[in-house]
């Protein structure tokens, strides 16, 4: 039964996005079997340590492991909830004609019929439950198995009867037994949390990958998935940079080394590669539209910090400036209100920005340098300034540019990627956060090929 | 080596023993690494006390420590073994007489080459073998708490490398086969975190953060490395040190930080802090001049908070 319980806290745990590997749960098993459950805190102690390897996890461990063994901490230290109130007491009903079962439950107090609430629950598998409408059918099943069911038939009888004191006593049982239903949803409504919530978390992060930016306002979990997508992709790119370090042998210090072996090369060396260091310039347009999507790219690179460790960054909207130090310092969405206040106005003038961007760095750009910038080139009908964009293209090594709209309409109205295209070594569309990790991905294989 | 821990409690009384004060959780983790054989990761801030505990380990089970600082470019010749191959040529040189009479009967090259296969196995023996830390713990006679210190500083193949060793207690050299540990060891592995470890090697260890201390903790460990502090500049001690760790720094003060601090004072004679003393030793605790910079601002509405408390 033990063993039954910790596997379905060990899916609780996956759901919550923790991840645990089948032996790490055996070993927990074990651990558990060794420690037992009381004290409670080393209980939680010894789950953590063999099941939680990174710090980070901690939080949500505690979170899952409050809300899992919520009944046994009621059992254990008699603490009860402060949400519905404790159960009232009914050992002192009158039970005289009602059947056994009921009797009995009448009889337990209001501790053991948690406990009972919990041994019944204990026989279910709540991780079958995905979906919010099926708690009402879970805590049914829950009350069912406690034995209610004679209860329900007791009260039928009674309220039957024309004796105005059984007429009484089924309503004192009704409310009595409405507590318990009461205290037993809440039970399922925190398994529900726990177990549903993994099987609509996984769906919701499916469809928050794919959807447009400016629809992801409305998921608060959004700022956690991108620094997700960040680590995963930044953890790929670490070990890469570490393999396509070595280099060729290096045959001086191989020859050195080998006088002490009789001129024998025993030991050889080797070289490393190395590495230049890019620069990497970002320049967004922070007007209308395309904000989101400068938003979430600048986080998304700034989560990168390890592998990307030069990133300057700029906005334009009617203004142009460095907003480099904003995104380092500040949350984003702090950050971004920040930007906005600076250089927001009606009327984007790209050939305004290429010309500031210049001024403001032409100089430094040189062959280790990528530019990137983010917009839709919708530029107002002012001139396109695109001999600014060739210049930069010439000194840098690359100049990539992310449009959020659709490739059919980059060039429809007042856009014209058609002009900028030429100078980009590549355009892509950027419109969620599937296309934003994808071509960071592509952007970290450039940088490292490259050298 | 100790065989039998009898409980948690067992644990903390004996590190408290020699000196070594921790909290249940730590206790705990090396209880469950003992028990169920398993290597316990230990990461934490610089100065917490990550490598004492090993050594405090060591003590308690009355088992050699055997250590293996990481560093990038660690390799397995340094961390597992190495043949002598000085020792090896010198051998070669000294026999060759030796060996020249040995294959003088054989009548053609074949059979020279066949007896000196013969003797091939003689010069990779283990005369010629120079265990370094991981062989010596594998081959111990008694068991043994090993140490992998600061693994976070070793390269990532060095870490795929450790996880045979980690899972199994075993480990393949070409040339002598696969070596099993005659007992198994006691691992700690050390991390500041410097870079994310493996999940691979995660799995294979049970996981335990020691964080800066609680000020009731610290007040323990204080008051037991440097009993001659008196019981109010301990105290004063210990509440501005939490202060300060409560500060935005680049280097937050560790523990043995506080306690070199309260060394100090104790060399100096005080009985309690005072403004002018404690700018004088604040390079004791801070490593870095901007924090030192920010800790002197903090100083007088630190003590004036002090006189009002």
């Amino acid at each position: 039964m033990a063993d039954r319980r910790l596997h379905e806290f060990v899916r609780a745990l996956r759901g919550a996005q923790i991840r645990i590997s089948p032996v790490e749960a055996e070993e927990a098993l074990r651990a558990a079997a060794l420690i037992g459950y009381h004290p409670r805190e080393q209980f939680r102690e010894t789950l953590a340590q063999t099941l939680v390897k990174a710090q980070v996890d901690r939080a949500r461990f505690d979170q899952c492991f409050d809300d899992f063994f919520h009944f046994e901490s009621i059992a254990a230290d008699g603490d009860e909830d402060a949400e519905v109130g404790a159960l009232p007491d009914t050992t002192d009903m009158d039970t005289g004609d009602l059947s056994e079962t009921t009797a009995n439950l009448l009889a337990q107090s209001p501790e053991q019929l948690t406990q009972s609430l919990a041994e019944a629950a204990a026989q279910q598998d709540f991780t079958a439950m995905q979906v919010i409408t099926q708690q009402g059918l879970f805590a049914r099943q829950l009350v069912m198995n406690m034995g209610m069911g004679a209860v329900d038939d007791d009260i039928l009888r009674l309220a039957a009867s024309p004796r105005r004191r059984d007429q009484n006593r089924a309503e004192q049982l009704r409310d009595w037994r409405q507590q318990v239903r009461e205290r037993a949803s809440q039970y399922v409504r925190r398994q529900f949390e726990l177990h549903g919530r993994a099987h609509g978390r996984a769906l919701r992060e499916h469809t928050m990958r794919a959807a447009p930016f400016r629809e992801l306002r409305e998921y608060h979990q959004i700022q956690d998935l991108v620094r997700r997508m960040a680590r995963r992709l930044a953890a790929l790119h670490q070990r890469r940079q570490k393999r396509a370090k070595r280099g060729a042998m290096d045959a001086r210090r191989t020859l050195v080394s080998s006088l002490r072996y009789n001129a024998v090369p025993v030991q050889l060396h080797w070289r490393e590669r190395r590495k230049l260091k890019s620069k990497v310039y970002v320049i967004c347009d922070v007007s209308g539209s395309v904000r989101e999507a400068a938003r979430f790219l600048l986080q998304f690179l700034y989560a990168m910090n390890d592998v990307l460790p030069q990133v300057r960054s700029f906005a334009f909207a009617a203004r142009f400036d460095e907003v480099t130090d904003d995104f380092r310092q500040y949350h984003p969405e702090v950050a971004v209100g920040r930007i906005l206040d600076r250089v927001s106005g009606s009327g984007t003038d790209y050939g305004y920005m290429f010309e500031s961007f210049q001024e403001a760095c032409g100089r430094e750009i040189d062959r280790r340098s990528t530019v990137i910038i983010l917009g839709d080139a919708r530029n107002n009908d002012l001139p396109a300034g695109e001999e600014h964009l060739a210049e930069i293209s010439r000194r840098a090594r690359q100049v990539f540019w992310l449009n959020p709209e659709h490739p059919s309409r980059w060039n429809s109205g007042d856009a014209i990627m058609a002009k900028y295209e030429p100078y980009c070594r590549a355009a892509r569309r950027c419109s969620s956060l599937n296309d934003l990790s994808r071509f960071v991905d592509y952007l970290l294989r450039a940088l490292n090929n490259a050298q | 080596m100790k065989t039998r821990i009898d409980s948690v409690d067992d644990v903390i009384a004996s590190f408290a023993r020699q000196g070594y004060i921790c909290d249940q959780r730590t206790a705990l983790a090396v209880y469950l690494a003992a028990q169920l054989q398993k290597p316990i990761l230990v990461e934490g801030p610089p100065g917490v006390g990550k490598t004492e505990l090993a050594k405090s380990a060591a003590a308690f089970l009355e088992a050699p420590l055997i250590r293996l600082q990481c560093y990038e470019g660690l390799d397995e010749s340094r961390a597992l073994y190495e043949w002598k191959y000085g020792k090896q040529l010198l051998y070669t040189q000294l026999l060759r007489d030796k060996l020249s009479s040995l294959l003088s009967d054989t009548e053609n090259l074949e059979q020279g080459m066949a007896r000196l296969g013969d003797l091939g196995d003689a010069f990779y023996s283990d005369t010629f073998l120079e265990p370094r830390p991981l062989l010596r713990a594998l081959r111990a006679e008694e068991p043994v708490v090993l140490l992998i210190d600061e693994i976070d500083k070793a390269d990532q193949e060095f870490e795929a490398f450790l996880l045979e060793l980690l899972s199994d207690f075993q480990i393949s050299i070409p040339e002598l086969g696969t070596v099993r540990a005659r007992h198994r060891p006691l691992v700690f592995l050390t991390s500041n975190d410097q870079r994310e470890l493996s999940d691979a090697l995660k799995r294979r260890c049970l996981h335990l953060y020691i964080p800066y201390p609680e000020p009731d903790l610290e007040r323990r460990i204080v008051a037991e490395r440097v009993p001659e502090l008196g019981d109010r500049l301990r105290e004063q001690l210990v509440s501005f040190i939490q202060h300060l760790r409560e500060q935005d720094m680049k280097k937050l003060p560790a523990i043995s930080e506080t306690l070199d601090w309260a060394r100090a004072l104790v060399l100096l004679h005080a009985d309690s802090l005072e403004p002018e003393l404690v700018e004088q030793t604040l390079t004791l605790i801070l490593k870095n001049e901007q924090d030192v910079t920010l800790a002197r601002g903090l100083l007088p509405h630190w003590f004036s908070k002090q006189r009002a408390g």
